[in-house]
């Protein structure tokens, strides 16, 4: 019997459509949630400021979808092992939690040589932390090679508090292109 | 199966549909009124409804009081029934794009082609215009009833962000419906006045609808634009600039990368149709014709084809420079791994496109010494393809992850990178190319005198491309990443450069060049119809496919960065229901193009006669006292 015109091509189009739904199965699958803000009462400890950061770097901050920690060679954006360490003295006049701070409120104002000047301000949509938020992102940063020390009272110059000024900007890019 | 028999089931299945379809929209929007009215009377405060009548007087009395005392209240999202209001919208907008595409589309190679027609004299070329704009009409209104269903769909489900949209670009609704009205009258003037115009004037129709098509299609894309790169408006969304608005970062690469797009994909719509009516075919003239129609209609959409990875690339540069963060999410982060699926259907793409292409040099008489470099060009292309979906870190076990150490493998890790993935895009552009060329050359041989000279320097700006592609591609794993970035904009220069070089001199080598082989339209297997049958809806996957990651990579943003998506759609959904989604609603576009096309088809029916009984050999009354012509010829 000879199968109608119609039929054969109804039955292309759909083994067409069904072989790339097929496809569409097989990569890994995630639904993305939108991200909620994290509850810090006021006393949560250091060390699970520290915790809470990670997850906040992984979730809401995406920090992770650019930053790696602890892989070398070719990178787009600088990894972040050891970075509680270098964060001591990369930028003159800065402690690290001034750096961080910095780095997080104000990305633009000094920017690691040979990467480009990509990173958002955090504290801003998209991304959104909140100050406290961003405090725990600091407390993981500093245990990155060295220990956290910082509390959910800690002040620096982006939350009203300490007065230290950032150090002007040393090897940073001119901020073209600067997102958002 | 009798035709009588067949023409009955038809019509009965036509009047099942058409109950079904009436009966859906009613029981559809009852159930929503309904929806609407239960929870209006629902008692306040959970109260159970008493039997009592007097009771329950009194509690209608109280509710009906509140009612009235209520104030207004503008809703900030409503639900779509069974499959929620995400979904609905998405099906919508992507049935409405598809067809805008095509209406978009065929104009501008049917303007050509009539151009081309004109300047030779050759009717057929007249003839092959003329059958492309038969298919507009239908889909003319196709596209702008789903425009209009899109935008009440809007305004029903998500008010309050379209009534935010309409207020930032209030000014561009007006000259949006003028030039709406404008396109109704080029299209139907250019359709309709096939034939009744000195040919200049009606090809000033065609490039009005062209002018026309592409202004509507330059205003709605900022609205779109606007939602993913945001400019002109304050941090809570205040309006400062309609006009930064509309000329927002990523506006004008889009308005390139979709008029390329628009132009692939209508002519690989074209050629199905052709491909269509080719197997209807009964004789070898029409098949010698829908042969050749298909032929220029995926001409038309792998030559736009080609070109579309670049434009591709400045969209991406763009998005990148607008926010990193977004940049990233599309290629790091959560749709990563939608390009792999992209890359299956570019791939497939192209090994069509070159097999539609190598089956065609069957079309010309003699011997075909080309051909014997068809498998150099299928191992080149699969090479690449198989590069291209190769993916960086791999699905794996625990155990699998420990072997490898970390979730790239060790070797065909590298293959997952920008730098082996762009090489490979642009390898693949050189092999097709290089395919059309050999087809371009079946039958004929270069007799001018620097024959040799002119094919040893299209072999050597050919290799110096390839060349050029394979080495920065190799460069980017040893140099830092600001500068691996900018690589691939030489390795797009070099593949363009070639492609155009090689065709210029390809030009003047086979002027005049001495025929081995006489081209048979028609002459050509008959899966090669299904193959352009199979790029069409490949095509059509693919924009569903790149629609999805435009839009969805705004994730929970209306307004990327500025109005916040507060509905219960906010999340981004798997892979595997986006692609369910795009596949449902490319099944439902190839039904309703192929409305389109038998509708077209309507009109080379031969008229309607009632037969008449035997030995009666007077007319009926109430025949059409004319026949229509396969076609209106221009005199």
């Amino acid at each position: 019997m000879r199968i109608p015109l119609i039929l054969r091509i109804g039955a292309l189009v759909l083994a067409t459509t069904g072989f790339y739904t097929y496809v569409g199965q097989m990569v890994p699958q995630k639904e993305v949630q939108p991200p909620r803000e994290t509850n810090l009462s006021g006393n949560v400890s250091t060390s699970d400021m520290a915790q809470i950061g990670r997850s906040i770097m992984e979730g809401k901050g995406l920090c992770l979808t650019c930053h790696t920690i602890g892989k070398t060679g070719a990178l787009r954006f600088p990894d972040l092992a050891g970075v509680g360490a270098r964060a001591k003295t990369r930028v003159p006049g800065l402690n690290d939690v001034e750096y961080f701070a910095q780095s997080l409120y104000e990305p633009t104002a000094f920017v690691v040589p040979g990467f480009p000047p990509a990173m958002p301000p955090i504290n801003k949509p998209p991304i959104g932390l909140t100050d406290q938020e961003i405090l725990c992102v600091i407390a993981y940063l500093q245990s990155l090679g060295g220990t956290s020390t910082v509390t959910l009272q800690t002040k620096h110059h982006y939350n009203s508090g300490a007065t230290a000024a950032p150090a002007p900007p040393a090897a940073a890019a001119p901020p073209t292109g600067t997102p958002k | 199966m009798t035709q009588s028999f067949a023409r009955k089931l038809l019509l009965l299945l036509a009047s099942v549909a058409a109950l079904v379809l009436i009966l859906g929209s009613v029981t559809t929007a009852l159930g929503r009124a309904g929806a609407e009215y239960q929870a209006a009377s629902q008692p306040p405060g959970g109260q159970p409804v008493t039997s009592d009548s007097q009771a329950g007087e009194k509690l209608d009395a109280q509710k009906a009081a509140q009612d009235r005392a209520k104030p207004y209240e503008e809703a900030e999202y409503r639900t779509f029934p069974v499959v929620g209001s995400r979904v609905a919208i998405w099906a919508v907008a992507q049935l409405h794009l598809s067809f805008a595409a095509f209406v978009l589309a065929v104009p501008i190679f049917a303007f050509i082609v009539e151009v081309i027609g004109y300047k030779t004299g050759d009717l057929r070329y007249d003839r092959l215009a003329y059958e492309f704009t038969k298919l507009l009409s239908v889909s003319f209104s196709l596209t702008a009833t789903f425009g209009a269903f899109l935008t009440f769909m809007l305004i029903i489900l998500y008010p309050k962000f379209t009534n935010y949209l309409m207020s930032v670009f209030s000014p561009t609704f007006l000259p949006y419906v003028l030039l709406f009205f404008f396109e109704a009258f080029f299209l139907y003037t250019y359709y309709y006045g096939w034939g009744k115009f000195h040919p200049l004037v009606h090809l000033g129709l065609g490039l009005g609808l062209n002018l026309v098509g592409t202004g509507i299609m330059l205003i709605a894309n900022s609205w779109l634009t606007f939602m993913m790169s945001p400019r002109g408006v304050s941090d809570t969304g205040a309006v400062l600039s309609v006009r930064e608005a509309v000329f927002n970062a990523t506006w004008m690469p889009i308005n390139i990368h979709r008029i390329i797009a628009n132009v692939a994909f209508g002519g690989s719509i074209a050629a199905a149709y052709a491909a269509f009516k080719f197997l209807q075919a009964e004789t070898d003239e029409e098949r010698a014709h829908y042969d050749w129609m298909g032929y220029i209609g995926n001409f038309v959409a792998i030559s736009a084809f080609l070109p579309l990875p670049f434009a591709g690339y400045w969209l991406a540069k763009e998005i990148y420079a607008f926010s990193q963060t977004l940049g990233l999410t599309m290629m790091g982060g959560a749709f990563s791994w939608l390009f792999i699926i992209q890359a299956v259907l570019i791939g497939n793409l192209f090994l069509a496109a070159n097999y539609y292409l190598w089956l065609g040099m069957g079309r010309v008489d003699g011997p075909q010494p080309l051909q014997k470099f068809i498998k150099y060009l299928l191992f080149g292309i699969t090479l690449c393809f198989m590069v291209w979906a190769t993916p960086r870190s791999i699905i794996a076990t625990v155990s699998e992850v420990r072997a490898m150490g970390g979730s790239s493998h060790p070797i065909l890790g590298y293959l997952g990178v920008m730098s082996a993935k762009n090489t490979a895009v642009n390898i693949l552009i050189l092999t097709t190319f290089m395919s059309f060329l050999l087809y371009r050359r079946t039958g004929k041989i270069a007799s001018v005198t620097w024959a040799k000279t002119g094919h040893a320097a299209q072999l050597a700006i050919f290799a110096a491309a390839a060349v050029i592609v394979i080495f920065l591609g190799i460069y980017g794993y040893f140099v830092e990443a600001t500068v691996r970035i900018k690589l691939s904009v030489p390795q797009v220069l070099s593949v363009l450069f070639a492609m155009i070089a090689i065709t210029v001199i390809d030009i003047f080598l086979f002027r005049r060049a001495q025929k081995t082989g006489e081209v048979r339209w028609g002459r050509i297997p008959r899966i090669s119809q299904y193959v352009l049958i199979f790029i069409a809806v490949t095509f059509t996957w693919l924009m569903g496919l790149m629609g999805y990651v435009r839009s969805g990579l705004r994730q929970h943003w209306h307004v990327y960065g500025v109005i916040r998506d507060r509905s219960a759609d906010a999340f981004t959904p798997t892979l595997g229901f986006a692609t369910k989604v795009v596949s449902v609603t490319v099944l439902l576009f190839f039904m309703l193009i192929g409305v389109v096309f038998w509708i077209s088809s309507l009109h080379d029916r031969p008229d309607f006669k009632r037969k008449t009984r035997v030995g009666d050999d007077s007319s009926p009354d109430y025949a059409l006292p004319h026949s229509h012509a396969p076609r209106p010829t221009k005199s």
